[in-house]
């Protein structure tokens, strides 16, 4: 019996070792990551950026943003050119590309998927009104195009009447789509390159109902099979994908950089995708620096993994042939005053000296390794009412001045101030930047009482109000400023995103006028003028506008980071080739001498 | 028999004043004290009309005393609605986990208990020696570390350094998760050994110490053959309840090691529902924990009467 | 949390020889039991191990020993060398003061989930395990609803309600209040009980019917008295063995909750430390890991050797058994 044992443990020990898996090269495969559980695939829920990366693989809009171009810029996709406007700008008529098909599935006759039409668009937009779905991207459309706030509201809490027609939403032919508004509406334009506007087939869900999230048809370059939530997401190439070529139009940096190499050519370029579900970011860390994956968009907490403090790219990346892609992000990231709290509400003078007192810089050495930019106002550069030259009065670091309108505000020293709660996300990163401000706001006798949450309740507290200062971060919805500025506007407070509630008349006016106006340097004055004025009343402490960090690996080609990463993934190319010969060389898992590393 | 078959069935009885208890916890945690979960899903802008539906449809609008009987409900039909996270049907949800778990903490049960009752049997046959007090203290020492320490380490050594294992992901279909589940499992069984091993080391002691050991030691049987023959017959016992009670907390799979190596099962559904705020899924985990919990408890009392007759169930 | 039922159902076939020593008065019981535990050197290693983890704990409390530790003494993510043992953490803090200063999260959390458990447990235990009949179905039936409930998700939901009152708490106990550490003592206070709770009830079944348990109802001691005063001092020696067992439950469980988003705030934790070292290790930086999981090992290490030395001199039955 004893020895039986015993060779039973040695059997299983030797089973043990060597236990990879052999990898395959024949085929061209993308390897990607994504950090958190994909909510299922329906355009009509993609609220998160992660699972409308995935959605546009398989769906497509009337319009997209082009590939290569900054700023960014709207092209026709499913549309055959961009659209007809009336000269009241109310009226927008698109003309739809003929002969483009759905993917095959089971769902149409014979499984052979049909010609998409202009009633797929009208009766996709349906849905994201039709309140029994919840859409989380309604708000995009709510109240703006003639008839369908009515419809929607004729079938609340029932089941919705598709047949039934909307003003607003009118197919003149198999062909030609036309939009009406209710209101002069500027960005409407980008609402038809973000996924909730996505062209879904009826057909599918009807068929598949409940389940449709799981069963995707769509007309893009990519397919899957039905989804089952197993932290593994596999698409293959659209066989039937229509002629869609690689753009031949860029910057001078994009042609030394190689992205215009394979201009003109068809695409999608790889055979399949394959996503893999990593939460825990030392997992997908690890697993992007043996080669698992082929590019890391890094979540932009965790990029200080990769770089040594105060220099670029740790060199031992470099020598695996790693590369460290930077690029510029509309995004801005704030520490929010509730300006209902009576603490903040009327005292200006004591947000200024806290704003003051937080060193925006040290921030951005300590936590985005420098290559974030201080922001002064809450409009990022890229789009239309940024003024580089803008210096905002209160967003510069000055213990002195702090130190000076902190006693003008009433409580010199601190002395008087009750404690402040500041809420965060539990995430390490989070929790390192809240004990930043805290230690900053100590420098000057503030005292913060760190309180970590959850998401979840993070965001109830906020949307209550029962929040008193918090952390927060927004991305754009599109390049456009006026989704920044109505972070502040009036009408847009809690539960809306206008979380520090800030309310002023004047503001609300002129921005009612602004958000109107079509994209011009006058609107961009406007624009400039709002965001600097606001600035001066801090009802946010600004901290920065963020870069992206994308790791890549040398074999994957023609990658270009983008805010709209919605159907860029068609555009991927992977060196197969050179990927087999890497990962086999096995300088993937070597470390190279970190004291090598430290020259600059 | 009539007696057992008695008992048997009244046992099962208790599964519904549990079941109901367990639902009333949940009912108070979830529905009672919890956060209202509505903001959370709805998104960056939500409208004061979506609010208002998304509440009718979670059922939020009616009134305590119906809550508390959904929760019953979903417990006895085992439908338990769809996720708040991924909007996936939850029963379904449950039965693709269900197997990735098991391919991890099957295998790995296994092993960990063959191992620890052979060094559970090797200590207890040179018990004061000083292989005895190496076995001991190793036991403790590894004890004494913290699991997610072991997770960090092995992940980093055994899978990316030395590339010895996969370093994450899961394949479904035999032989293919044996890549994947390897390190977790071996995980698993270190963080086992320790506790295990002193345990089973317990139970067989206690049988060298009973009187009837020493009479065979008197009659002159080898120390061999008593612990072997007798000893670990005897002790088989309690082993084998011990092992059965430990099978429903298998299916729940290991929340930590499928987390980190992104395993697809139970566990890492549990873990992804807590971060969530995913009361649905949360409510099912519990249920279903509690049943298969009382399940097995009353499988091990089962087991015990057969196999010792002495001990009458009462 | 493991069943102890296998043991008890041995032992009650030696009960009725063992009975005898149960009729000597206590106070002898514990003399001996420090003798015997005099004698194990190992054991007296581990408990002056604890004792100075407590003094430590104690002493960082009072803010007489690394209460700088939020001090920046040097560059972010600075290796170990000769001035900084275990180096800097990413905002250049000093990992040894933080660990010193971790010691009392550390011996807190064991200390006061025990406070929570052990009246909970012992009450619970003895009620159920001497009146029996209903008292004991409803007590045990309580029990099993909680322990059927995944640790793991009883943890997170009590911390989620005792966050709900925060204001409440804040304004009762000061504004010096951490409701991430209050959380975590009370979700592991509450989670704990159940494990003594079934040893005290199978204790106090065993007992209740004992001849000297009967002696002393003969001489007019009521239900409370003979509870009181003559069982529960013969079950006390679990509540001690267990609760040294319990205590490095809880230091290790609050790495864990650290996990889950259930940390300490504030101050530094070995648990926040060893989660913070997610990140950390993957870029080679390891100091905090090792740090932090050194003097997590040391402590949780003599405790469960002086919890099984404990069991050994208490329970003389058990000697050499574990």
């Amino acid at each position: 019996m004893n020895k039986f044992k015993l060779g039973l443990s040695l059997l299983l020990l030797v089973t043990f070792v060597s236990c990879t898996k052999k990898k395959n090269y024949e085929e061209k495969v993308l390897v990607r990551n994504v950090s958190a559980k994909v909510k299922g695939l329906d355009p009509v829920n993609a609220g998160d950026t992660y699972s409308s990366t995935e959605i546009a693989r398989v769906y497509e809009g009337l319009l997209e943003y082009h590939y290569l171009k900054r700023p960014y810029q709207l092209q026709p996709n499913l549309a055959e050119a961009m659209p007809e406007v009336s000269e009241d700008g109310l009226t927008y008529t698109f003309k739809i590309k003929k002969g483009v098909k759905f993917h095959d599935n089971k769902c149409f006759p014979n499984g052979k998927g049909r010609e998409l039409k202009a009633e797929d668009f009208i009766y996709s937009i349906k849905r994201m009104a039709d309140t029994k779905n919840i859409s989380t991207g309604w708000w995009l459309l709510d109240g703006k195009i003639v008839g369908l706030n009515a419809w929607s509201d004729k079938y609340k809490g029932k089941d919705a009447n598709y047949s039934d027609s909307v003003e607003g939403l009118t197919a003149i032919d198999d062909h030609t789509l036309q939009f009406k508004l209710t209101q002069k509406y500027p960005q409407f334009l980008y609402s038809l390159a973000m996924v909730y506007t996505f062209a879904v087939p009826k057909e599918a869900v009807d068929m598949y109902g409940e389940e449709f999230l799981n069963n995707p048809v769509g007309t893009g370059p990519f397919m899957t099979e039905t989804y089952r939530q197993t932290n593994k997401i596999v698409y293959e190439k659209n066989p039937n994908y229509r002629d869609v070529f690689y753009p031949s139009e860029g910057s001078e940096e994009d042609k030394k950089l190689g992205l215009l190499e394979p201009a003109g050519k068809k695409v999608p370029f790889v055979d399949k995708i394959i996503v893999n579900i990593l939460t825990e970011s030392s997992t997908s860390f690890l697993a992007f620096e043996s080669g698992n994956l082929d590019f890391s968009e890094i979540p932009k907490d965790n990029f200080d993994q990769v770089v040594v403090p105060g220099k670029g790219l740790a060199t031992d990346y470099a020598a695996k042939g790693i590369v460290l892609d930077i690029s510029p992000d509309l995004d801005v990231t704030y520490m929010a005053f509730n300006t209902e709290d009576p603490l903040f509400k009327n005292n200006v003078k004591l947000r200024r000296a806290m704003s003051l007192a937080y060193d925006n810089a040290k921030n951005n050495e300590l936590f985005y390794n420098n290559q974030g930019l201080e922001a002064q106002t809450i409009i990022p550069p890229g789009i239309g009412g940024y003024d580089p030259k803008f210096k905002s009065t209160y967003g510069q670091y000055d213990l002195a001045k702090a130190k000076a309108l902190l006693a003008e505000a009433g409580y010199p020293d601190g002395k008087g101030l009750p404690e402040i709660n500041y809420e965060t996300l539990s995430k390490t990163s989070s929790r390192q930047a809240a004990e930043f401000f805290q230690k900053s706001m100590s420098d000057i006798g503030i005292t913060i009482k760190v309180n970590t949450n959850t998401w979840p309740q993070l965001t109830h507290k906020t949307k209550k109000k029962t929040a008193q200062m918090f952390g927060m971060a927004w991305l754009g919805d599109y390049p456009d400023g006026e989704n920044f500025l109505q972070l502040l506007y009036g009408p847009n407070a809690s539960p809306g995103p206008n979380g520090s509630n800030y309310n002023n008349e004047e503001f609300n006016k002129e921005f009612d006028v602004a958000k109107n106006m079509q994209p011009g340097p006058k609107r961009a004055a406007i624009y400039s003028k709002l965001a600097q004025k606001v600035s001066d009343e801090v009802p946010l402490i600004l901290g920065v506008h963020r870069t992206s960090y994308v790791l890549k690996h040398a074999w994957l080609k023609n990658y270009k980071f983008s805010t709209f990463n919605h159907g860029n993934s068609k555009f991927y190319d992977v060196d197969m080739d050179l990927k087999e010969k890497t990962i086999k060389s096995g300088i993937l898992n070597k470390t190279v001498d970190k004291k090598t590393a430290k020259a600059d | 028999m009539n007696g057992n078959l008695n008992y048997i069935l009244r046992r099962l009885l208790y599964l519904v004043p549990v079941l109901l208890g367990v639902c009333f916890l949940i009912f108070i945690l979830f529905n009672v004290v919890a956060p209202d979960p509505v903001h959370m899903l709805l998104g960056k802008h939500p409208s004061q009309d979506q609010i208002i539906q998304l509440r009718e449809q979670l059922g939020l609008n009616k009134s305590l005393f119906f809550q508390y009987v959904d929760i019953v409900r979903s417990a006895f039909t085992f439908d338990f609605g769809r996720s708040w996270s991924t909007k996936q049907d939850i029963s379904t949800m449950f039965m693709n986990g269900a197997i990735p778990s098991l391919t991890l903490t099957l295998p790995a049960f296994t092993i960990a208990t063959f191992t620890s009752i052979f060094f559970a049997v090797i200590v207890a046959y040179f018990r004061g020696k000083g292989i005895d007090l190496f076995i001991r203290i190793s036991c403790i020492a590894m004890m004494s570390i913290s699991s997610l320490v072991y997770i960090l380490v092995f992940q980093y050594f055994l899978a990316f350094k030395w590339g010895l294992f996969e370093i994450s992901g899961y394949e479904y279909g035999f032989p293919n998760f044996l890549y994947y589940v390897s390190l977790p499992i071996l995980i698993w069984v270190i963080l086992s050994l320790g506790p295990d091993i002193r345990f089973y080391r317990t139970l067989i002691l206690d049988e060298i110490y009973q009187d009837y050991v020493r009479t065979a030691r008197a009659k002159g049987l080898s120390e061999r053959v008593i612990l072997f023959k007798h000893v670990l017959r005897n002790a088989m016992i309690p082993i084998v309840t011990y092992t059965v009670v430990q099978l429903p907390f298998l299916l729940l799979g290991s929340l930590l090691l499928e987390s980190f190596f992104s395993i697809p099962g139970l566990g890492d559904m549990t873990i992804n529902a807590l971060n969530a705020s995913d009361f649905p899924v949360l409510k099912a985990m519990s249920i279903f924990s509690a049943v298969a919990y009382i399940f097995f408890t009353l499988m091990q009392d089962i087991i015990y009467t057969i196999v010792d007759p002495r001990i009458k169930l009462q | 949390m493991i069943e102890q039922t296998a043991i008890k159902n041995r032992i009650k076939v030696n009960d009725m020889k063992n009975d005898s020593i149960k009729l000597i008065k206590n106070r002898s019981l514990w003399f001996d039991a420090w003798d015997r535990l005099k004698q194990d050197k190992i054991a007296l290693v581990s408990l002056s191990i604890v004792l100075f983890y407590a003094i430590v704990a104690l002493l960082s409390a009072m803010g007489l020993l690394a209460a700088d530790w939020n001090e920046i003494v040097g560059p972010s993510y600075a290796a170990p060398s000769s001035e900084h043992w275990f180096g800097t953490d990413f905002l250049g803090r000093s990992v040894s003061r933080k660990i010193i200063n971790g010691t009392q999260v550390a011996m807190s959390v064991g200390l006061i989930s025990s406070f929570i458990a052990i009246p909970i447990g012992l009450t619970l235990g003895a009620v159920a395990g001497y009146f029996g009949k209903w008292v004991d179905e409803i007590i045990v039936w309580f029990y099993t609803t909680f322990s059927s409930i995944p640790g793991i998700m009883l943890l997170m939901s009590i911390a989620f309600v005792i966050k709900k009152f925060q204001d409440s708490l804040t304004s009762f106990f000061g504004s010096d209040f951490d409701i991430g550490l209050f959380a975590v003592f009370i979700a592991l206070g509450l989670t704990s009980w159940v494990g003594l709770c079934r040893l005290i009830r199978g204790e106090v079944l065993k007992h209740k019917d004992r001849e000297y348990v009967q002696a002393a109802g003969a001489l007019g001691a009521g239900h409370f008295r003979k509870l009181v005063k003559h069982i529960i001092p013969n079950v006390t020696h679990i509540v001690i063995i267990n609760t040294s067992l319990q205590f490095q439950i809880a230091i290790k469980s609050e790495v864990i909750l650290s996990y889950l988003g259930l940390g300490v705030s504030g101050q530094p934790s070995w648990g926040t430390m060893i989660n913070d070292a997610k990140e950390e290790l993957a870029r080679g930086v390891y100091w905090q890991l090792l740090g932090a999981t050194l003097a997590m090992f040391v402590v949780v290490l003599a405790f469960n050797i002086l919890g099984d030395a404990l069991r050994d001199a208490l329970d003389p039955k058990l000697k050499g058994k574990s």
